[in-house]
């Protein structure tokens, strides 16, 4: 078994989520009822063995180190290895913004030097799956130099955004085209890449070296095609969600009220762990009726909840309906609401027989704390 | 002078818990699941955790597996510290000879070691058997006000009840004068709640005594308390208003799962500032098909109904599948209810499967139980009162 550290990159473009991001990192938006973003990384990676997991943070990180504290959670609170939270920090070269992912991973070079481990596992903080990166460890070997994750899932292309990659015959990656208008390759790149740490750290060294920001862009894409850098390519069958909008975090919510997927999702074998609150159970009054909902302890349902994702700790009183929506920790919806098609962020309260339908292509985002 | 901690808890959690029938016959009685997501244990446990106490020795003897598993590190309840934190205390073998602990007492004085290692002032003595939320630094307090060598947490029960417990008969300073076990004309209705705080010196030199005398029963109901009470050290009563239920017994356990569904709820366990902890076993939030019912009930992670749910608790990773239905019960983790199954005023005990369309409890008589990992096959039943431990 190679001995792996996970480097997890959260500063991407926060802008695809509106309200949603404007006081968190893509990494710590809510999803599935009761985790965050990257709950799902962090536990796979945790569960393919990884004990070494460093979290680049870029900005609004609070709600991020809030969430993940010591690791406890995912049993990375160890004496060697762990997590570790890893802000930017000023020094005389560094003016404490990453200009992209390489820029964040050669500011953390002591972090990457210092940790024992050989091998690195680096991604974003924007899919949502879980993956069994064992499969993936094992496909690198003496024919190439790094594995990269890719998906054939047509869901995850997006015009204008997104890297794409062409795999020959043999699996190894041929080229990456980054946010064409069209993507002429049907391989989404999952930005998941497996590597050995010293090739790694040779590869930012040069780049660094000539000015580059981004590991993609920058360094696989060039060096893949002009310096012969042998990257495989490894194809993920599995779902996997990209929270890279409104409309595709709405998608995996409510696809999680599909039992197949869900069963996919969340396995006995591959539980995925969050930071936990210690609330009672649901608590369903007399007037409750919830179909094809999945809801969070905490709540005190008496509503109608149809085809939902109820956060924990939420408040549905008597008459009111909610159908369709996503709805976050302890939000409260009073008497007589109708609310359809909508995504409450944390702590929203849409007072009595207030209504709110949003088109189901683009749902209604009403922000944290919003009195309504 | 070694670090001090003012107060080290002692909970004893050792009991069989025979009364329990076969929910016993695997695991102690302070680690049966209660209230949808929690184990008893987490009662007194968080209640230490709140109360600023952070020593706590488990005294544990029969069937330990499950609850030193479930304690752990003692991380859920913060008790995982370095000096101090949750301790697991079994019996041991001293040089040749090893021994069980003979009582409460006994378990005690077998820890004397343990307690002096923090350099306490004060111990609280713990069951691991009811249920309820209370400030153990409030009794504290009252402790050290009134310079007392013994304080007993009393509450108030209904006089005709008085004679089934343990009654404190005090003077109008709340000291005790007398102390009468399930007495046949009980004088006042305070009952001892099995909630000690000793001073420790005192207590260290009673457990001494009582462990020379071959006739003690080792006990603190029996032998301690009457002793000193006989010795004329100051002992008090402190008055406990709220919720306490003992669940010693199937319906009794039954009861005081149902008590969380009543309104407002006896125990308030929404409140934050007075969390119940416990360990989280990591699941999904549960899940409401479509064609379900769910109705005055609870239920917790990794649930997924598929039937119907009327005042029932449901614990974790219980599923429940279509035209199945589920009444006036309590339903423990990872039990399956299949198909068509009709469950009613019953105990489904951990990962017991109630096949197709069986048929356990009945609308009136006592509570029926379905054991720990045990299948009724499809179309099988159990009757009112009837406690199924497989074939």
């Amino acid at each position: 078994m190679k001995d792996v550290m996970g480097i997890i990159y959260t500063g991407e473009k926060d802008s695809f989520l509106r309200e949603l991001t404007l006081q968190r990192a893509i990494a710590a938006v809510p999803v599935a009822g009761r985790y965050r973003v990257i709950d799902f990384f962090v536990s796979a990676m945790v569960n393919s063995g990884v004990r070494n997991v460093g979290v680049i943070m870029q900005k609004n990180y609070h709600s991020l180190m809030d969430h993940l504290g010591s690791g406890k959670e995912w049993d990375l609170h160890g004496k060697n290895d762990g997590l570790y939270i890893l802000p930017p920090f000023l020094t005389r070269e560094n003016v404490g913004v990453y200009n992209g992912s390489l820029d964040a991973l050669h500011s953390n070079m002591n972090y990457l030097r210092r940790s024992r481990q050989d091998y690195v596992l680096f991604c974003n903080s924007l899919m949502v799956f879980n993956p069994n990166f064992n499969e993936m460890f094992h496909v690198l070997d003496d024919s190439c130099d790094a594995v990269l994750m890719y998906s054939k899932d047509p869901s995850l292309r997006r015009p204008e955004y997104g890297t794409y990659l062409d795999v020959d015959e043999n699996g190894m990656v041929t080229d990456l085209e980054m946010d064409p208008t069209h993507p002429r390759y049907e391989n989404t790149c999952m930005d998941t890449l497996f590597i050995s740490k010293k090739l790694l750290i040779d590869l930012m060294d040069r780049a660094f070296a000539h000015g580059y920001h981004g590991l993609m862009r920058d360094v696989l894409q060039r060096m893949i095609r002009d310096a012969g850098l042998k990257v495989r390519g490894y194809e993920y069958h599995d779902l996997c969600y990209r929270m890279d909008s409104v409309q595709s975090y709405f998608q995996f919510n409510l696809d999680m009220l599909n039992t197949e997927l869900r069963h996919n999702f969340f396995r006995e074998d591959r539980p995925i762990y969050t930071k936990v609150r210690d609330q009672m159970p649901a608590r369903y009054m007399d007037e409750a009726s919830a179909i094809n909902s999945m809801v969070a302890d905490g709540c005190i349902i008496n509503g109608r909840v149809e085809h939902s994702v109820i956060f924990r700790g939420v408040k549905i009183a008597k008459g009111a309906t909610v159908k369709n929506c996503v709805i976050m920790q302890d939000a409260r919806i009073d008497e007589g609401v109708y609310l359809e098609n909508c995504i409450l962020d944390k702590q929203a309260h849409i007072q009595k027989d207030g209504r709110l339908i949003g088109p189901k292509s683009y749902p209604i985002v009403i922000s944290k704390n919003m009195v309504i | 002078m070694k670090n001090k901690k003012q107060c080290v808890a002692m909970l004893l959690a050792g009991g069989q818990g025979s009364r329990l029938g076969i929910l016993t016959s695997d695991v102690a009685k302070p680690a049966i699941p209660y209230g949808g997501k929690y184990r008893i244990i987490d009662f007194p446990l968080s209640n230490c955790t709140n109360s600023g106490i952070d020593v706590v020795g488990v005294l544990t003897q029969y069937r330990p597996l499950l609850l030193n598993a479930y304690i752990g590190s003692g991380s859920p309840w913060d008790l995982d510290l370095a000096h101090g934190g949750v301790y697991v205390l079994p019996p041991y073998v001293t040089g040749k000879s090893g021994e069980w602990y003979s009582g409460t007492a006994n378990a005690i004085y077998q820890n004397i070691q343990f307690i002096e290692q923090f350099n306490t002032d004060y111990v609280l003595i713990l069951s691991g058997d009811h249920i309820y939320k209370m400030d153990y630094n409030k009794m504290l307090q009252f402790h050290i006000q009134n310079n007392a060598d013994c304080t007993i947490a009393v509450r108030e029960v209904p006089w005709e009840e008085a004679s089934r417990f343990g009654i404190m008969n005090t003077n109008e300073d709340n000291s005790i004068s007398e102390f009468e076990e399930k007495p046949a004309h009980p004088k006042s209705n305070k009952a001892s709640m099995g909630v000690y705080i000793f001073t420790w010196e005192k207590l260290r030199q009673y457990l001494v005594e009582d462990a020379e005398d071959p006739n003690s029963a080792n006990d603190f109901g029996k032998n301690i308390i009457p002793k000193m009470l006989g010795d004329e050290q100051r002992m008090f009563a402190y008055d406990f208003k709220g919720y306490w239920k003992d669940v010693g017994t199937i319906e009794s356990l039954w009861e005081a799962n149902m008590d969380l569904l009543t309104l407002p709820m006896p125990i308030d366990l929404y409140d934050t500032k007075w969390r119940i902890y416990g360990r989280n076993p990591g699941l999904a939030p549960h899940f409401i098909a479509e064609g379900a019912s769910v109705r005055n009930s609870l239920i917790t992670e990794g649930c997924e109904v598929f039937g119907n749910v009327d005042h029932s608790v449901i614990f974790s990773g219980v599923t429940i599948r279509e035209g199945a239905t589920v009444k006036d019960s309590v339903v423990m983790p990872g039990a399956v209810i299949e198909r068509g199954a009709q469950v009613q005023r019953a105990i489904i005990s951990e990962d017991a499967v109630i096949g197709a369309g069986a048929t356990v409890g009945e609308a009136t008589g006592n509570i029926a139980v379905v054991g720990t990992g045990v299948r009724l096959s499809a179309g099988g039943e159990v009757k009112a009162g009837e406690q199924y431990a497989g074939q």
